[in-house]
């Protein structure tokens, strides 16, 4: 706008048309505007500094072998760490847990999401009530929901299985992170718990979009409501459900702080997720070199996930 | 017409019935942790618990804030109490963790809101590029390059100081913070600013006085997803920290829960000091958390 007023003002000027002044517009013709570079300078320099260049450093160490035991000396090794940390015991074992886990998490965040959001999008004062409440476990760390939820499933005077003793459901304290698959469920629960809220109120926002005469419609030509669920929620909110998939994958793959403080690594190897498996080679195997491999695997996995989900899905509409 | 009625009345008890199970689902853990606070290390080891709490005492908030060691701890007999010193370290971890999260908000704010206004409003050469990549660094999980930047910070010897995590946040919530922000300005009209522009500001001008007053929901916003998001973040403290000197909050309650010393109602109590200011956020900025989460679908 303001080059069109620049070129215009130059025309109408009584003297002459200088010559830096013709160059001074094409030129910002040409590049655009000068102050939308200032402008993103920050955000850019940022993000490049220290994404790029960690990014290159775990690249050229995963190329050598490096151990803290003996730290002067460091042959290059090419692709063996990869290999070897692809031949080893743990590798599928690990990758096999994090999908179970990850299924898992974003089952429940987005059956029950969906289920939360419907209720929430009802008018009563009660459901008005809960909009207000829901919103605080967002706003919890994963730390404090791991603690919380370690402290709910103790063994031995956990809240819940005070809950199921007193109501007779079992007839003896059952240790919940002890068993092998018990303890992914639990970490899955307490993962919920946090992203539920994120997912309902996503969901409800897409809600509240929908115009009330689809439903109307559907009443008229003699539908049930899980007909109307069916045919006119479900397709309107597709793009949304994207989101949400996408997003619980990612975390539910990339989920290091709830390992780290509900199971350690769980019972034997059960809830040893892959980003606790990179933690671990690097800092109590003291393998840097499998720590870097492992590190960039798991972030070439996480890019595959996601090009795979949106060629999957055939994204047209969402972005 | 009755079975109508009946209809109503069926389809609100049952909302009524659900919606009392989310809400126990969701506050439950938050009030039993503030339940188990306020008591004794030995009313928490009781098989069934205590629904009710039987003796409110505050002796563990007083333990964490002067050092005061509680009594119901000194009769015990053969079972050793379990108290450690590292739970009085919570307020200044808290008080660390704040100010971090402090810094990366303001620096959220200042240079995500410039780089949204030069995407949304200014044409230049090479934007689109430019957005995507800023857009996909936000893909990084965060190990990849956790691993590598704590040896680089050693190298810098920066290796315990607020400064390096301040960093390494700004680098994970500002790609947020701008595509957040870049849709929100996205919605507002550009006509204002416009007039301001033909008046004889320039763009800076333009952002500070006409755009910023607008659009302070959508900043209210982005400083509320940024604040959570350093407050509550663990990875990166917990491999650039090593003393009292920068820990944060994090770090020092999964210690905790790890240490056998410490008692589940003293944990609590660290966990409810912790809380606190993210309960107060969630509070009073949800209406425009919520409102960002609309924009972001859109």
């Amino acid at each position: 706008m303001k080059d069109i007023f620049l070129s215009l003002e130059v025309l109408f000027r009584p003297r002459g048309i200088r010559r830096r002044d013709v160059s001074l517009v094409i030129m910002k013709k040409k590049i655009g505007n000068m102050t939308g570079y200032i402008m993103i300078l920050p955000v850019v320099a940022i993000i490049s500094v220290f994404t790029i260049y960690p990014l290159f450093y775990a690249i050229k160490t995963s190329l050598y072998e490096i151990l803290l035991a003996r730290p002067f000396l460091r042959p290059y090794v090419g692709y063996g760490n990869y290999l070897e940390v692809i031949k080893s015991y743990y590798f599928f074992k690990s990758l096999l847990n994090s999908l179970v886990y990850a299924a898992m998490c974003v089952f429940m965040v987005t059956v029950v999401g969906l289920g939360v959001s419907l209720l929430l999008n009802c008018r009563y004062k009660i459901t008005n009530v809960l909009r207000i409440i829901i919103v605080v476990p967002w706003a919890i760390p994963f730390v404090v929901s791991g603690v919380m939820w370690k402290w709910i499933f103790n063994s031995s005077y956990g809240a819940f299985n005070g809950l199921l003793y007193s109501l007779g459901i079992t007839d003896a304290y059952v240790s919940w992170l002890g068993h092998p698959l018990y303890a992914k469920i639990c970490l899955a629960i307490a993962h919920a718990w946090k992203e539920i809220p994120f997912a309902a109120i996503l969901f409800l926002a897409v809600l509240q979009t929908i115009p009330r005469e689809l439903y109307d419609a559907v009443r008229v030509d003699g539908g049930t409501s899980w007909m109307a669920f069916k045919y006119v929620t479900l397709p309107l909110i597709k793009p949304v459900l994207l989101v949400v998939v996408i997003w619980e994958t990612v975390i539910g793959f990339t989920m290091f702080d709830l390992v780290y403080v509900m199971t350690g690594g769980g019972p034997g190897d059960s809830t040893s997720l892959i980003s606790w498996y990179t933690y671990a080679e690097t800092f109590k195997f003291l393998n840097l070199g499998k720590g870097a491999a492992l590190s960039i695997l798991l972030a070439l996995i996480v890019l595959a996930m996601i090009i795979i989900y949106l060629k999957v899905i055939r994204v047209e509409q969402v972005y | 017409m009755l079975t109508l009625m009946h209809k109503k009345h069926w389809q609100k008890l049952i909302v009524y019935i659900l919606s009392i199970v989310v809400f126990i689902f969701v506050l439950g853990p938050l009030v039993w942790i503030f339940l188990s606070s306020l008591q004794g290390e030995a009313d928490l080891f009781v098989v069934p618990p205590n629904w009710i709490p039987k003796k409110i005492t505050l002796d563990n908030y007083h333990y964490v804030f002067t050092g005061k060691i509680p009594e119901s701890y000194e009769v015990k007999g053969l079972i050793r109490s379990r108290i450690s010193q590292e739970a009085r370290y919570i307020v200044p971890t808290i008080i660390n963790s704040f100010i971090i999260a402090i810094f990366v908000m303001l620096i959220n704010l200042a240079a995500a809101s410039l780089a949204a206004y030069a995407f949304s409003r200014i044409k230049f050469k090479g934007k689109m590029p430019l957005y995507i990549y800023i857009l996909t660094s936000r893909l990084l999980p965060a190990m990849a390059i956790a691993i590598p930047f704590y040896f680089i910070v050693n190298s810098l010897n920066l290796l315990d100081t607020k400064f390096s995590i301040i960093s390494v946040h700004c680098v994970y919530t500002l790609p947020f913070s701008t595509w957040f922000l870049t849709l929100y300005f996205g919605e507002i009209p550009k006509d204002t600013e416009d007039a301001a522009l033909v008046d004889g500001c320039n763009h800076y001008q333009a952002f500070w006085y006409v755009l910023l007053p607008i659009a302070l929901p959508g900043l209210s916003a982005a400083c509320a997803f940024s604040f959570v998001f350093s407050y509550s973040d663990f990875l990166f403290p917990l491999l650039m920290t090593q003393t009292l000197k920068s820990k944060t909050m994090s770090v020092l309650i999964s210690s905790l829960s790890n240490n056998p010393d410490v008692s589940y109602a003293l944990i609590s109590v660290c966990v409810v000091l912790a809380v606190i200011p993210l309960l107060f956020i969630g509070f009073f900025f949800r209406n425009y958390i919520i409102k960002g989460m609309t924009i972001i679908i859109k």
